[in-house]
């Protein structure tokens, strides 16, 4: 590939720019573009983070290879120590754990998340469920929201099933508002919620409402793009600049960490092609 | 045998009964004789890991019915049994395939028909109902979850305001499973346990349960079992078990074999196509029509594939091997 860096790539360096140095983090299972971005933030810009994780619960694993699904010795490879169910959520429930990363098949305009089931009133469409992103997105300090399929396009009749939506069918994972408009701060929770989402199309934050707000776009994708695939009009950040790309150092740590190029499956198909400078 | 304390007679007792038998090794069928229809059914392992799947299978040809299932993350285990047509309510916090091969698709067709009741749950929620039964509480209070959806999807959850600091939380009932389905690297013929690797939610459904069934690779000594560095689960909890060799397959049980990640794309285009081409082209030839484990285990390539999901110990290119067939799918 001659560009720098590909589309999953640059998702991944925007991911892990959200982690600081000297926090717990927590990557839940099933996010191959989290995963990674947790790996690449410790060996460059956060070497004290305390990386737990997914499905292992393995602290600061090196695994030989990202394997295709999270409970896998591979992943747990050279881990300090594991903890167990029960510490791992205790953490956050007692306020120690800094960062979580959660998704959705629809995120709403305040960050919540719908893992759950499509439909609010009739079950039309049952998902896999939440995890413990229930608990998580209540308790933990602040939350990196993703998504690889931003980008929604229209259907035979013309109709887009939005991944961004005006409000969620069933809030699986807590956001800024609940669906009756409070905020959780209200509700005794501790956590700060979401203040980034990372996507296909462009990285959002959250403003002093809670509301989602467009803050950098992809050298290959506009404003227009995002409102044209959120369902919600997207508050914009006073000067929307541009996703800076990995460096090639980054670019070369991925390829090493994901040579079976796993995150490229939470891609779209169009977008495996994607890439940049 | 199944003693009880001086308190009771087990079940109607304050606590649940131990069990103090000098030798609980059963054969598989007797095993699975101690679920019956209706319970509670903690599924132990987690996603692709050390799920009890031999006994899952043995479940399915029996024909047990209307189980609720409770637990964290899981895949096939669950997805297999709402397909036998074993399950009328899912309490689990997930089910599917992650990002290998998304959602699973037999648990779905079971929930959006009506067949199995909705009744999701989360991770921490789980832990804490389990820990009251641990504890011998009627309920445990969490800070979070008031004002998801999951909280009004759920009645029995209370709210209460905290007497020392006015707070408000929410309530999660205790849940004791009636049964833990647990698979095991290795155990002894008391029942001691020893889970190798992650052990995901399986101490505490042992710690929870009224009985604990288990299938284990090996069973070996005590003496052995200490050498290769303890059991994590103490054999009272432990009602029976039997040895199952690859009774995880085709989910991983490390060190023996990695996941059978050819099987299950299989099993997930199978299931895909609809319940009818599962049933021919699945639960047919690999369950039903397997009458025993050594059937199925000759049915899945016997040592040779045995020998192939082990290779993961050649080294890193040998594991990588086992996952890295067909790229990127469409």
């Amino acid at each position: 590939m001659s560009a720098q860096a590909t589309l999953g790539e640059t998702m991944i360096a925007a991911i892990a720019r959200t982690i600081e140095d000297g926090t717990i983090c927590f990557h839940g299972f099933g996010s191959p573009l989290v995963q990674l971005a947790l790996h690449v933030a410790k060996r460059t810009h956060a070497p004290d983070l305390v990386l737990v994780a997914g499905a292992t619960y393995g602290i600061n694993p090196e695994p030989p290879f990202l394997t295709p699904t999270s409970n896998d010795w591979a992943m747990d490879r050279r881990a300090e120590i594991s903890l167990d169910i029960e510490e791992l959520f205790d953490l956050a429930a007692a306020g120690r754990m800094d960062r979580m990363f959660l998704s959705g098949l629809q995120i709403d305009k305040y960050g919540s998340c719908n893992v759950t089931r499509l439909g609010a009133n009739e079950l039309k469409l049952k998902l896999p469920g939440g995890g413990g992103g229930c608990n998580l997105s209540c308790d933990v300090g602040n939350m990196t929201l993703w998504t690889a399929a931003h980008r929604s396009a229209p259907n035979d009749q013309g109709k887009r099933r939005y991944r961004l939506v005006e409000q969620c069918d069933f809030v699986t994972n807590l956001g800024h508002r609940t669906r009756d408009g409070r905020r959780p701060a209200e509700l005794g929770h501790r956590g700060g919620g979401p203040d980034y989402l990372v996507t296909d199309l462009g990285v959002f934050d959250f403003d002093s409402d809670g509301h989602m707000r467009l803050v950098s776009l992809y050298p290959d994708t506009s404003v227009e793009d995002v409102m044209e695939n959120t369902q919600f009009e997207p508050r914009l950040a006073e000067e929307v600049t541009t996703i800076p790309l990995p460096e090639p150092e980054v670019v070369a740590l991925i390829r090493r960490l994901d040579p079976l190029k796993i995150h490229q499956r939470e891609l779209q198909p169009a977008d495996r092609s994607r890439g940049f400078g | 045998m199944t003693k009880t304390s001086k308190y009771g007679n087990g079940a109607k007792g304050p606590g649940a009964p131990i069990h103090t038998g000098a030798d609980k090794r059963v054969e598989l069928d007797e095993l699975i004789s101690h679920v019956e229809d209706g319970n509670t059914v903690a599924v132990g392992g987690g996603l692709s890991s050390r799920e009890p799947m031999a006994v899952l299978r043995a479940l399915i040809r029996k024909g047990v019915k209307d189980l609720n299932v409770v637990g964290s993350a899981h895949g096939i285990d669950i997805d297999m049994l709402c397909a036998g047509g074993c399950v009328s309510e899912s309490s689990e916090s997930y089910v599917g395939f992650e990002q290998d091969f998304g959602m699973a698709p037999n648990y779905r067709r079971a929930c959006e028909s009506g067949e199995v009741k909705v009744n999701d749950s989360c991770c921490y929620t789980v832990v804490q109902q389990l820990r009251a039964t641990i504890l011998g509480l009627p309920f445990m209070p969490v800070r979070s979850i008031r004002g998801t959806s999951v909280f009004d999807m759920h009645p029995e959850y209370k709210t209460m305001t905290c007497p020392y600091t006015g707070e408000e939380l929410a309530l999660v009932p205790a849940v004791q499973p009636d049964v833990a389905v647990i698979h095991a690297q290795y155990g002894d013929a008391h029942g001691n346990l020893r889970i190798e690797g992650p052990p995901v939610a399986d101490i505490l459904f042992a710690k929870a349960s009224k009985k604990v069934i288990a299938s284990v690779e090996e069973i070996v000594s005590n003496e052995r079992l200490h050498e290769l560095g303890g059991a994590n689960i103490p054999y009272f909890y432990v009602t029976a078990l039997s040895e199952v060799p690859m009774g995880a397959h085709p989910t991983a049980c490390y060190p023996f074999y990695a996941y059978d990640r050819e099987h299950t794309k299989d099993y997930y285009q199978l299931a895909k196509q609809g319940a009818d081409a599962f049933k021919a082209g699945y639960l047919d030839p690999f369950v039903h029509g397997c009458g025993t484990h050594e059937a199925y285990l000759e049915k899945i390539g016997g040592e040779e594939t045995a020998r192939h999901l082990g290779s993961w110990k050649d080294g890193d290119e040998a594991w990588m091997a086992l996952y890295g067939d067909e790229g990127v799918p469409a």
